[in-house]
């Protein structure tokens, strides 16, 4: 009897059982500290320019550490100057690279682009040249200037004076950004609306007018002057002159006007070109009516279309000079710009915007990793305003207009040309007028310029709240055994004329942001639970009127926190399937 | 999937000896007491916990016995703020165990001492109340227990036990940490013998 007793016990344990169902951390070296070094550090007769490889293993933080001279990144290498410690430093850290030249304390580098048939051919013949990338090479003498040596028709920038390590970013490819679209302003279209043909179109002929502008010609400083006197006259703020000096003994000016920003004066947009021209008459007959006449003219029109409209975001017209002596006109200005802290949100470059090889003519938008966004942006613009097709280039290697040097300074820029490689026959020759440009594209790549700048500056509508001011954000962390959550929580300054506010997120700077408050808030504060598995977030926020209409969204506040997070180790879930971030280090605080 | 076969070994491996010896004595005993955390942690956010359990002490001829049974803590907490956040999120942990353990039993007149030593099965989730913020586990872990009885009539008698566990989940929200869901557990209330 007892024996048979303990079936009842194993039953039990059976039914008990079934119902159970059951970062290389380095002591990162300051960027300004990198940016201190010079040339003039190796002039003892060691200094050699070197290619580094961008290769997977390549660590930006120990060239930080090494404190390299990087002065030039390109889509897969950085050219850099190092002597013989650097050298053996560099060796001893796994670094590849490859010497390029061993006297590099008494050269001047230019990077050329070689993708022209036969370029790296008349380029040896010129002088010495390393093929650093398929269509890039970099080109030097023995002796004299290397800008002067160089072959007519090939595209030059000169060495950047400082390191560019500090905005080295060696992400990969970004990812695809979501659907764009502009916001489809009625007072955007309206100003859009007001770029003229025949304005653009006189403007053109005004700069070919001064025969050349070759920069350091009389001429081109007549044709400055006068870019300065139409600024003038439109009543933009600060209208000036930047006077730089180039290629040891010339100077030229850069001219600078801006519509002050009312919102947020401090922020500026910039759209530029260089007015500056060449051929192989340079001295006496380079009209440039494309190069850069063109890009020129639409400055000047985006002045004038903008200057009456009162702007959240102040905006810089720039026209530079000496670009086609290798970018020096825009590389003075950003170099300064970055050494006095201003913050320069975005750059639209424009440089030949008139020649259409084929109609319908698309424009070449081209950008590098850090400035994706303004260039899905301007797609967006010119699909809507400009009714003008655009083609994205993530081409780090493009360095050869004045986007260029804002890159090498942080700043987002984006270039917009008509053809990449370039189709115009008339390229910088002594044929480049007028009459062989196509009005009607440059009409539109300047509407869709406009409207993107108009976009990104934010005109200030009448009868609308004021834009939000002030916004800023802390990230609060709260754990539990096994979850974290991060919490933003946002403040912003009241608006005296609002009754509620927005609240609007992305997770792609600057753009695709979606509003998340499901109910107005109507205090100046509001706390975001759900920023969760997004590795970066931006946050902006509109003021409602009491007849419900909308302001302009205000500067966002973003978080960059992709190292801040480290993936759960376990079967952790936010809703249905996506992992939840923990945080690993100490949180950041305190937004712009 | 792993703590399923487990435990479905384990349960197989108790019926495999409970059908080869020949059982003594059956009791079942039912326990309510407080759980007592190791982990500093779960202590922060959940403090000790209210347990419940029951097991089945099968005891075969000689000293030797066999218990398994069903066990349950649950608490509520707050999560911890980190960098001086001031909002409030509740968060609520269950765990649901099973232990099987091999145990020795003394005898002094009506009290029965049993030591025993074994595995612990545990499901567990931890849920934010107020987010969606949900986790689930599984583990297995070493047990040690002590009971006690003392018989007040035939069949019933007063009981208590403790027991411990570490729970090491390799899991954690907080960096380079691995939660530890073990601790000391005391549990009291009445054992009745089957057979």
């Amino acid at each position: 009897m007892r024996h048979s007793g303990s079936v009842l016990p194993v039953i039990l344990v059976c039914g008990l059982v079934i119902a159970a169902g059951l970062p290389v951390a380095s002591s990162e070296t300051s960027g300004s500290a990198a940016t201190t070094r010079s040339v003039a550090r190796g002039r003892d007769g060691s200094l050699a320019l070197i290619r580094i490889a961008k290769t997977p293993a390549l660590r930006v933080q120990v060239l930080t550490r090494l404190q390299i001279d990087v002065r030039q990144e390109l889509t897969t290498c950085l050219l850099a100057y190092a002597d013989r410690n650097d050298i053996d430093l560099l060796r001893r850290n796994g670094v590849r690279f490859t010497v390029l030249d061993r006297d590099a304390a008494r050269r001047e580098f230019l990077v050329v682009g070689i993708a022209a048939p036969g370029a790296l051919a008349s380029l040896r013949a010129a002088g010495h040249a390393a093929a650093v990338e398929p269509s890039t090479a970099v080109f030097w003498t023995e002796e004299g200037s290397a800008l002067e040596a160089v072959p007519a028709g090939l595209p030059r920038k000169a060495f950047p004076s400082r390191s560019v390590l500090p905005y080295v970013r060696m992400r990969p490819e970004p990812a695809p950004a979501p659907s764009v679209s502009v916001a489809q302003d009625p007072l955007v279209e309206t100003i859009v609306s007001l770029v003229s043909s025949s304005n653009l179109a006189a403007d053109v002929q005004m700069l070919q007018d001064f025969q050349t502008r070759y920069a350091s010609t009389t001429n081109c400083e007549a044709a400055g002057e006068a870019l300065f006197a139409a600024f003038s006259a439109l009543g933009l703020d600060n209208v000036r002159f930047e006077q730089f000096t180039f290629s040891g003994s010339y100077t030229s000016r850069n001219v600078v006007a801006e519509k002050r920003g009312e919102t947020y004066p401090g922020d500026v947009f910039i759209v530029c070109s260089h007015y500056d021209s060449t051929s192989p008459s340079r001295l006496t007959l380079a009209p440039g009516a494309d190069d850069n006449a063109s890009g020129t003219a639409a400055v000047l029109e985006a002045a004038r279309v903008l200057a009456p409209y009162p702007l959240d975001y102040t905006v810089r017209f720039i026209a530079f000079s000496a670009e086609e002596w290798g970018l020096w006109g825009s590389r003075a200005y950003a170099s300064l710009a970055r050494l006095g802290g201003q913050p320069i949100l975005g750059v639209i470059n424009l440089d030949m915007i008139g020649y259409a090889d084929a109609m319908p003519e698309d424009l070449q938008i081209i950008v590098n990793g850090n400035s994706t966004w303004l260039a899905d942006l301007f797609l967006a613009a010119g699909a809507h305003y400009g009714v003008v097709g655009a083609t994205k280039t993530v081409d780090q290697s493009f360095v050869y207009s004045d986007h260029s040097p804002f890159w090498d300074n942080g700043y987002p820029a984006l270039l917009a040309i008509e053809d990449n490689p370039l189709t115009n026959p008339y390229y910088h020759r002594t044929t480049d007028t007028l009459d062989t440009l196509n009005i009607d594209f440059l009409t539109s790549a300047t509407r869709a310029s406009v409207g993107l700048l108009a976009e990104l500056a934010q005109p200030i509508k009448a009868g609308y709240p004021r834009t939000p001011v002030g916004l800023y954000a802390d990230l609060f962390v709260y754990r539990s055994l096994f979850n974290s959550l991060h919490t933003v929580r946002l403040h912003w300054t009241a608006q005296a004329d609002a009754t509620s506010y927005n609240i609007y997120r992305t997770n792609t700077p600057h753009l695709g942001y979606v509003k998340i408050n499901p109910t107005p808030v109507t205090g100046t504060a509001f706390s975001d639970t759900n920023a969760g598995s997004d590795p970066t977030f931006s946050y902006a926020v509109t003021a409602v009127g009491p007849a419900g209409l909308e302001s302009n969204r205000s500067r966002d506040a973003e978080w960059m926190t992709a190292r801040l997070f480290r993936p759960a180790t376990g079967p952790t879930s936010i809703g249905a399937s996506s992992s939840v971030p923990s945080f690993g280090f100490p949180v950041l605080r305190g937004i712009r | 999937m792993k703590a399923g076969r487990l435990a479905a070994g384990l349960a197989l491996f108790v019926v495999g000896l409970a059908a080869a010896a020949p059982a003594q004595e059956l009791s079942v005993s039912f326990g309510a007491g407080g759980f007592f955390p190791s982990e500093g942690a779960y202590r922060e956010i959940y403090g000790s916990s209210l347990s419940f359990a029951g097991d089945l002490w099968l005891k075969l001829k000689g000293p030797i016995g066999f218990a398994a049974g069903f066990g349950r803590t649950a608490d509520k907490g707050v999560a911890e703020p980190m960098d001086g956040g001031t909002e409030t999120y509740a968060v609520e942990f269950r765990r649901t165990s099973i232990p099987l353990v091999v145990f020795y039993q003394f005898e002094a007149g009506p009290v029965a001492i049993r030591l025993g030593a074994g595995a612990g099965i545990h499901s567990y989730r931890e849920t934010w109340q107020t987010v969606d913020l949900d986790f689930r586990g599984h583990k297995t872990s070493p047990r040690i227990v002590l009971a006690v009885s003392a018989a007040v009539l035939k069949r019933v008698s007063l009981f208590c036990s403790g027991s411990f566990e570490s729970i090491r989940t390799g899991e954690s929200s907080f960096p380079d940490a691995s939660i530890n869901l073990g601790g000391f557990q005391m549990l009291g209330g009445l054992s009745f013998r089957v057979f």
